[in-house]
């Protein structure tokens, strides 16, 4: 099968490119990319054989890489399998998930994790990869087999939402780790401070009555993992940082040579506490001061008028939906999350996707099981943050695609001739709202339902093989010359 | 009685009520208190309507005060609680709601240990919720029966000075309290140690009118009302507190405290109490506590509340 894909934006972080062009596909690698700013450049006849995709007003992009997501095969297949996370991942633009041993039993034997990856090859078209645990039965008791892990295909270690609250046994893994040449991927959170949490500690946690996961919880626990990888001399991979004080430690850590990575969710990247309020009125004078905070950091959205793009107010209070771990933390955090990620502190943006079956979470919002699907909303919801001007496309591809890879320690998935086409067609200017009831994934467990987000993804091609169709996308207009990029403003203006 | 102006469907919390509501709402507690000292205690307001207690934590006063509430309205009242219910067999919060709609229920009350569980409650109940009390969030009836004995003996809530003391994190009264008495135009101070307050900020950006402080002494000195909360001894165990005699001698509502207040300053408490821990028996017994009368007043004010959600 070949494929020739249009007249689309050509961004590939890991190559530097960022053009408009046509990208061909072939024999399930990348045949070449023909940049149509090149004047000399001659558009190559298109034959009876080759499909065409018109892409234009899109962006072509390496299919992205999520080093977190809960698939929930074995065990749990009521809320997830690699089937319906694969389609899943597909539709948010991933060509591969990286699957968190949360299963049941844990993945944490390797005949196990060979018996997941021969389900994935069967069942998925994205590429799934798997997580070791890190501790037997995700237990913290004792080391997992972490050779024979690694043997088995695992691409990294960890337990996958839950704390190795054992220093000792941590200091362990790290070391036994390292010459693996894996990473440890951490889950922070001192279990001793979070006791019957419900959401973040602050504010809003008071007004609602509900117990607090405080901030120190998960920085105490992250300089705790820091200090050990460090004497260790292992890599260190910080899953799901949520706050400005981790964010810190982080960048100083990194800043004197250790090895440390870390991601962050987009739910983190772009939601707060106050979706736990819901539609509730904040007190007259919360809310002035809330506005001009929000004011001062961002542009109104052009066309719903809110000043955070997104409406907290369409939700219920004490909705189960907004209930994840870590917890949706404040605006001073989603800040310092947003440097972090400019500056380089956070590597990747990693969608922690937790799907839940409905009686999970519809409950007392305290007995809710923590987590969010979020593989198909992570590319919007990023996106409002390129929209708002807080980051550059580019930058926020590269946290999508190289930034991942380089956490694996692999070379980054590009558009390079040669190359395996995982690939996304996205359009950033397309509105869209979200339906949870349309989620390939069987999780419906989702704050977003029912906003209104810009910026969706139209074709994900997995080796070449395309994984996930919008619906009639690419047809028609044939190939063409280039036409005014519908991008300007949000590509760098050196494009 | 005054005519509600808006209809209201459920009354989760005091934070939607306007000022201009809440006295409406204890305007006609006075006059059930005025039915409710009659020979025959009962008005035919809410005959033929069911009112449904669901109450999913040991409660004595305010389960017994709803329930006279509803009946002197002449509702059908019916009271369960969890033990001996199907919530022992494992039914959901959300199925029982549904199960007593189906049986024809109008109004549902609701106690329960987790924090939103009426508003869970409200969302799949086509009629009415009072929240009688949910985790450490809010007891609105308690706030409004509060505000109600107060006015009865100060005349007016604006301008007074109201401390509320003791295990102020965990406590739904202090919370409902702040809504109900901030609306009105009090100066609030909540008192306690750090451990059962946490920072003020968390306070005082929702109430940014509040004063915080950790000395008892010096936040009750002129105080027109003393609210004394009531100490779970559970925070003992949780290591909140270095010993029961240690937060007493230095939280507890003791005679010399009261002697101190002098005699115009009313005393108060939601109950249960743990006399000797957060207030000493000579308190409880004096002239200016009005601990008896709270308890009375919240018949009224349910009655109030049941009257102007029946709409």
């Amino acid at each position: 099968m070949r494929y020739l894909i249009c007249n689309g934006s050509i961004i590939d972080p890991a190559r530097r490119v960022a053009t408009v062009g046509d990208v061909w596909v072939a024999d399930g690698v990348v045949e070449q990319l023909v940049d149509l700013t090149d004047l000399h450049a001659a558009p190559e006849p298109v034959g009876d054989e080759v499909t065409v995709i018109n892409a234009r007003g899109c962006v072509i992009a390496p299919g992205f890489t999520d080093l977190h997501a809960h698939l929930r095969e074995p065990g749990d297949e009521h809320k997830e399998t690699l089937a319906s996370g694969g389609l899943a991942a597909a539709m948010g633009g991933f060509t591969t998930v990286c699957a968190m041993p949360s299963t049941k039993p844990a993945l944490d034997n390797a005949a196990l994790v060979r018996h997941v990856r021969a389900i994935a090859e069967r069942d998925s078209s994205v590429r799934i990869e798997v997580i070791g645990a890190l501790t037997k039965g995700r237990e913290g008791h004792g080391l997992a087999d972490l050779m024979e892990l690694a043997e088995a295909g695992c691409i990294a270690f960890g337990d996958g939402g839950r704390p190795v609250s054992d220093a000792a046994l941590m200091a362990n893994a790290l070391s036994y780790a390292s010459v693996l040449g894996l990473p440890v991927m951490t889950y922070c959170e001192d279990l001793r401070l979070t006791a019957g949490w419900a959401m973040h500690e602050g504010v809003i946690s008071t007004r609602l009555g509900l117990a607090g996961f405080p901030k120190a919880a998960e920085e105490s626990f992250i300089a705790r993992d820091i200090a050990l990888a460090e004497a260790a001399g292992a890599h260190l991979h910080i899953c799901q940082v949520s706050t400005a004080g981790g964010v810190a430690l982080i960048r100083s850590a990194k800043a004197r040579g250790v090895r440390v990575t870390a991601e962050v969710t987009p739910h983190h990247l772009t939601l707060t506490d106050r979706w736990v309020m819901g539609n509730l009125v904040p007190h007259d004078t919360t809310m002035i001061t809330q506005t001009a905070r929000r004011g001062r950091r961002s542009k109104t959205h052009p066309e719903l008028g809110l000043p955070s793009w997104l409406d907290p107010s369409l939700l219920p209070p004490y909705d189960p939906s907004t209930r994840v771990a870590p917890p949706l933390r404040t605006d001073e955090d989603v800040e310092a999350l947003i440097e972090g990620l400019r500056d380089g502190t956070i590597d990747a943006i990693a969608t922690g996707h937790a799907p839940h079956a409905l009686v999970d979470k519809e409950c007392e919002y305290a007995l809710a099981a923590p987590g969010i699907s979020g593989l198909e909303t992570t590319l919007a919801l990023v996106l409002t943050l390129v929209h708002r001007g807080e980051m550059d496309l580019v930058n926020m591809i590269a946290k999508l695609t190289e930034g991942p890879a380089q956490v694996l320690g692999r070379s980054p998935s590009t558009l390079h001739p040669g190359a395996r086409a995982d690939l996304v067609i996205f359009n950033p200017d397309e509105y869209w709202t979200v339906d949870t009831s349309k989620f390939a994934s069987k999780g419906r467990n989702n704050p977003l339902h029912g906003q209104r987000l810009k910026g969706q993804v139209m074709l994900t091609m997995a080796a070449g093989k395309i994984a996930y169709r919008r619906e009639n996308f690419g047809h028609g207009g044939g190939h063409s010359h280039p036409t005014a990029s519908r991008l300007e403003g949000i590509l760098p203006s050196d494009s | 009685m005054t005519i509600a102006t808006a209809r209201r469907r459920h009354a989760l919390d005091l934070d939607d009520f306007t000022p201009e509501e809440i006295e409406e709402i204890l305007d006609t507690a006075e006059s059930m208190k005025e039915v409710l000292s009659r020979e025959i205690k009962q008005v035919p307001t809410l005959r033929g309507r069911t009112v449904v207690n669901m109450f999913y934590e040991e409660s004595t006063r305010t389960r017994i005060s709803f329930e006279l509430a509803a009946r002197a309205l002449s509702a059908n009242v019916v009271s369960f609680t969890a033990r001996g219910s199907s919530v022992e067999k494992g039914e959901s919060l959300i199925d029982t709601v549904r199960t007593l709609q189906a049986l024809g229920a109008d109004m549902v009350v609701i106690r329960h240990n987790q924090s939103g569980a009426p508003h869970l409650v409200a969302r799949h109940f086509a009629g009415g919720v009072i929240n009688a009390g949910d985790g450490r969030h809010a007891h609105p009836t308690q706030a409004l029966l509060d505000l109600l004995t107060i006015r009865e003996h100060l005349g007016q809530i604006r301008g007074l000075k109201v401390v509320i003391v003791g295990d102020i994190l965990h406590s739904r009264v202090a919370r409902s309290n702040l809504w109900g008495l901030t609306r009105l135009g009090a100066e609030v101070t909540l008192c306690a140690p750090p451990t059962l307050l946490g920072p003020a900020a968390y306070w005082t950006a929702t109430w940014p009118q509040v004063k915080i402080s950790y000395k008892v002494d010096e936040a009750i000195a002129g105080a027109d009302v003393v609210m004394a909360l009531r100490l779970q001894k559970e925070r003992m165990q949780a290591g909140l507190l270095p010993s029961l005699r240690e937060y007493s001698r230095a939280y507890a509502i003791t005679p010399e405290r009261l002697a101190r207040l002098g005699e115009k300053t009313l005393i108060m408490h939601p109950g249960p109490m743990n006399e000797g821990v957060e207030i000493w028996p000579e308190v409880v017994t004096a002239p200016n506590t009005v601990i008896d009368e709270q308890v009375t007043n919240g018949v009224a004010v349910r009655m109030a509340l049941l009257y102007r959600l029946a709409g």
